[in-house]
């Protein structure tokens, strides 16, 4: 009985290789489009126009947009599990005698008297888009904003307030995320500072 | 036959069945939970050492956080002294309460004993932002004078110091008390199933409805007056806790409710932040000259404008409505009284006032009495006390048959014309040289003494004795005058007319401001500035409309002969809803211009139509009216309590537990899931989830509208459903469980 040794396939026909090669290729731009599709869902933007103000933006889809009674625009991503990522501009009027540093210092002031364990973790200048000089205040506070009769544990927030001062008032540009979440958030923040005009 | 007994056996099933399916139908209405979970335990507390001064309950009457309750346990005095106000909430409504926020006084009425707080700051004395405030849970208010005698009630409160859950008690409404001023309903005398504790003082009593018709109310006596006062802590610190501590008083058992139209005002101007200041400085110091005093009691069939139609000696049998008046002087709105009542010497308590607050002035003629109840026959023994120490007594035979004796009756006050007509309104009259009263007489006899007597501000100035002639007739209307040689002038008059030498009428009226028609010219000149400089007060213009709204407003008027000590009221009303009322003694000169009363509102007057009313003795002397931006109040859909309840649970499909932090958005009826376009004014109500997966939506739902509902979290598949209606045969509250498929 003699042995047949097989040393490889038969070789393909032109017509199986470019059907191999055409598989290959489509898989990669398929990938690539599902990346691509990634990247814009999770980057996808909605417009903002606040004509009264002045200001305008892109914040990121989804996210929840209010404007309450101490902000004129806030979004929060409403999908975040325990503290909303929130994004939020405030105005306040000024003099002509006011810094940047004073409204910060005054800010830090208010805020110790509403937010639990309130701590101003770094004041320093900052250089918003079009060489805007500012002052970013970087805190933390404990949160707890479930209702009274519903049980939940605190969460540590970190934010970051961006004053700066424009046409005779103050903008307060905050960004704030749960404390362990807060690195991987902030681009989205940043995403949103590249696009404000005010 | 057989036909007989089944129509008569199918009538009679009807009329038991139906009413007691109505009935049924009526209670099923009641969101018990939500009355639970409105009712709050107060605590005054010293802020020092946060020892508790006093305590008793509250209801939460609006979203956002807004309390109703008692002044005499929140409101600094000598015996609540405490300067801080602690609200505690039975997280669980099976479970004692749990201190969860500091509260302000935002209004209070000391008299009427009634007080609204708002929720100001966490437990540890963070400032609460009002925007992160969450919706609580609330009650809305009755129409009090639509109470029924024996309707049924709830009487919602915490029974104990704080050991106990919220107590739910069923009583019925016995009778209704009226005392001067206000409507005719003064007090609802309540029986309740069981005694009701003073602790439950300031919590709420409900209708069928589940709307607050009124506050059950119980002063606080001094010990000396067999108040009962609980040592519940340490507060001296010396490791005792003895005599040397100071104690939490206690009120008296309740069995009367403060009507809750009394709190409207109350709560109108709390609810827009609206606040009144008179910025006139008072000329005259009118205070309390000496111990408080009640005398000259008499009484009376009827009341008409705060006066006795007649006084009797005696009423007959089936007598259904009397009236104890008497004259006070001295008193002050932290001065309590008490009336208690025995019949053939048994005490009778369905009679009794039991230990309330003066919500009366300084001094004048007050009444007391219940009408709608049967008075059975026998020696009705009426006794008053003031601060806990029998002040006064009177007592009246009541039964056996109407007698057609000699009496006055329905005095009215005003001027005579040339024709013998009387002119004016009969309580307020000008400056003028005469003054004429009016009586209805019956059943006179000739040769019958009688007797008038003026008095002005307390003190005789006239007296007429005579009698009775047969040319005047057994019946009809009789004038009297008084012509003091200077005139009339301003100034509280009283006439007291007497046959017999026994009192059989009388009644008062003021003078004050000059003739100008029907009613006098009291205050004059009434009109509106804006300016958010009291400074350029005299130097700005007035209006009657600011369109572009105002941040603060002010009201000024002329006055002209008014006599200090006068009572006068100040009336403020918003699209026509009394939002701030008080009546007080005029303290100015005589006579003046520009006295300026101040409304103002943190972030600016809500646009209205405002009015400002001046009167004396209910007679509206003075009006006008100014319009702020649109002119009317926005409508505040988050104001309404009335609808469904809805709660529930998140769960991950794949391990069955709650996921904590997930939002569930109801999303408003104008719009489905797929027109949702993630902005906040479409979303009706939004709940997060706490750390068992349990959320709440924080506004109840509308019957009948369709809502859409959406769930969407990181890390898991969403859920969304359009058509989420609610039927009249939902019950609140409405429980969902929420599974969610994790996603990948």
């Amino acid at each position: 009985m003699g042995i047949i040794v097989i040393e490889g396939i038969s070789s393909e026909t032109p017509r199986q290789r470019w059907a191999n090669a055409f598989t290959i290729i489509t898989a990669l731009v398929l990938f690539l489009y599902g990346l691509n599709v990634r990247e814009n869902t999770l980057n996808a933007v909605t417009p903002y126009n606040n004509v009264q103000a002045g200001i305008t933006a892109l914040y990121p889809a989804n996210w929840l947009l209010d404007t309450g009674e101490n902000s004129i625009f806030r979004v929060r991503d409403m999908t975040q599990p325990g503290f909303k990522t929130t994004i939020q501009i405030t105005i306040q009027p000024v003099s002509s005698a006011t810094t940047e540093r004073n409204l910060a210092d005054r800010l830090a002031l208010i805020r110790a008297q509403t937010f639990t364990d309130y701590s101003v973790l770094s004041i320093e200048s900052y250089m918003l888009r079009n060489e805007t000089p500012a002052q970013a205040i970087a805190y933390s506070y404990v949160n707890r904003d479930t209702g009274p009769f519903q049980a939940g544990v605190p969460v540590v927030v970190a934010g970051l307030d961006i004053i700066t001062l424009s046409r005779g008032q103050a903008l307060i540009i905050t960004f704030r995320a749960q404390s362990d979440i807060y690195d991987r958030e902030f681009s989205r923040f940043e995403q949103f500072l590249s696009t404000l005009d005010f | 036959m057989r036909r007989l007994i089944l129509f008569l056996t199918a009538f009679l099933l009807l009329i038991i069945v139906v009413p007691l399916l109505l009935q049924a139908q009526n209670t099923a209405t009641i969101d018990l939970e939500r009355i639970q979970r409105a009712t709050v335990y107060i605590i005054q507390a010293h802020s020092d050492n946060l020892s508790i001064a006093c305590v008793g309950s509250g209801t939460i009457v609006r979203y956002d956080g807004l309390i109703l309750t008692n002044a005499h346990n929140t409101v600094k005095s000598n015996r609540c002294d405490g300067d801080t106000l602690i609200i505690a909430m039975s997280l669980n409504i099976n479970e004692p309460p749990v201190p969860r926020y500091r509260a302000e006084i935002v209004q209070a009425n000391t008299g009427l004993d009634l007080a609204l707080l708002r929720i100001t700051r966490q437990l540890d004395g963070r400032l609460i932002d009002p925007a992160t405030l969450p919706v609580l849970p609330f009650v809305e208010l009755a129409d009090s004078s639509l109470v029924a005698l024996d309707e049924t009630i709830i009487i919602a409160g915490y029974p104990d110091t704080g050991n106990a859950p919220v107590s739910l008690a069923s009583g019925s409404i016995l009778s209704f008390f009226d005392e001067p001023g206000g409507d005719d309903r003064a007090w609802f005398k309540v029986a309740a199933a069981v005694p009701l504790p003073g602790v439950i003082s300031g919590g709420g009593a409900y209708n069928q409805r589940g709307q607050l018709v009124g506050v059950p109310t119980a002063a606080l006596l001094n010990l000396e007056a067999g108040g009962e006062c609980r040592l519940l802590e340490d507060v001296n610190g010396d490791g005792f806790i003895n005599r040397n501590d100071s104690c939490v008083p206690i009120g008296d058992f309740i069995s009367v409710l403060r009507p809750a139209n009394d709190a409207r005002p109350l709560l109108r101007s709390a609810s827009l932040n609206l606040s009144v200041e008179t910025l006139t400085s008072p000329g005259f110091q009118i205070a309390p000259a000496g111990e408080a005093t009640f005398a000259g009691l008499f009484f009376a069939p009827a009341v008409v404008e705060n006066l006795p139609t007649t006084v009797i000696g005696s009423a007959p049998a089936g007598t259904d409505s009397l009236f104890l008046f008497f004259d006070y002087a001295n008193m002050t709105p932290e001065t309590i009284y008490e009336l208690r009542v025995t019949v053939d010497g048994v005490p009778a308590q369905a009679f009794d006032l039991p230990p309330v607050r003066w919500s009366g002035g300084e001094r004048g003629l007050w009444y007391i009495g219940a009408d709608g109840v049967n008075y059975a026959n026998g020696i009705y023994e009426f006794r008053l006390y003031i601060n806990g120490i029998a002040a006064a007594s009177s007592s009246i035979l009541v039964g056996g048959p109407t007698q057609t004796i000699p009496t006055f009756t329905n005095p009215a006050f005003g001027i005579l014309d040339e024709a013998g007509n009387l002119q004016g309104n009969g309580y307020v009259l000008p400056t003028a040289p005469i003054a004429t009263a009016r009586f209805i007489y019956q059943n006179m006899q000739p040769g019958l003494p009688w007797t008038v007597i003026w008095s002005y501000n307390g003190l005789q100035i006239a007296r007429t004795d005579d009698v009775w002639r047969e040319a005047d007739g057994a019946n009809g209307a009789y004038p009297v005058s008084l012509r003091p040689p200077e005139g009339l002038i301003p100034g509280t008059y009283r006439v007291d007319v007497y046959l017999n030498s026994l009192l059989t009428t009388t009644g008062s009226f003021v003078v004050a401001g000059t003739q100008a028609g029907a009613v006098p010219r009291v205050f004059s000149n009434l009109e509106f500035i804006r300016t958010d400089d009291p400074l350029e007060l005299p130097e700005t213009a007035a209006a009657n409309t600011f369109p572009d709204g105002a941040n603060t407003l002010y009201a000024r008027f002329d006055w002209e002969r008014i006599t200090p000590g006068t009572n006068w009221t100040i009336r403020w009303r918003v699209d026509n809803d009394i939002f701030y009322e008080e009546t007080r003694p005029w303290s100015s000169q005589e006579q003046g211009v520009d006295f300026t009363v101040r409304l103002t509102a943190p972030g600016g007057l809500p646009d209205g139509t405002y009015t400002l009313d001046l009167l004396i003795n209910n007679i509206l002397l003075e009006t006008a009216q100014v319009s702020i931006g649109i002119g009317q109040l926005a409508i505040n859909r988050l104001a309404q309590a009335g609808g469904v309840q809805l709660q529930g649970r998140i769960l991950d499909a794949e391990t069955g537990k709650g996921i904590e932090g997930i939002s569930f958005i109801l999303i408003s009826e104008e719009f489905s899931v797929r027109e949702f376009a993630w902005n906040q004014d479409q979303i009706y109500a939004l709940a997060i989830t706490d750390q068992d997966g349990n959320f709440e939506i924080d506004r109840t739902l509308q019957i009948g509208a369709p809502y859409s509902a959406l769930v969407a979290a990181q890390g898991y598949l969403p859920v969304a459903a359009d058509g989420l209606e609610i039927s009249a045969e939902d019950t609140s509250p409405i429980k969902l469980v929420i599974p969610l498929t994790r996603d990948g």
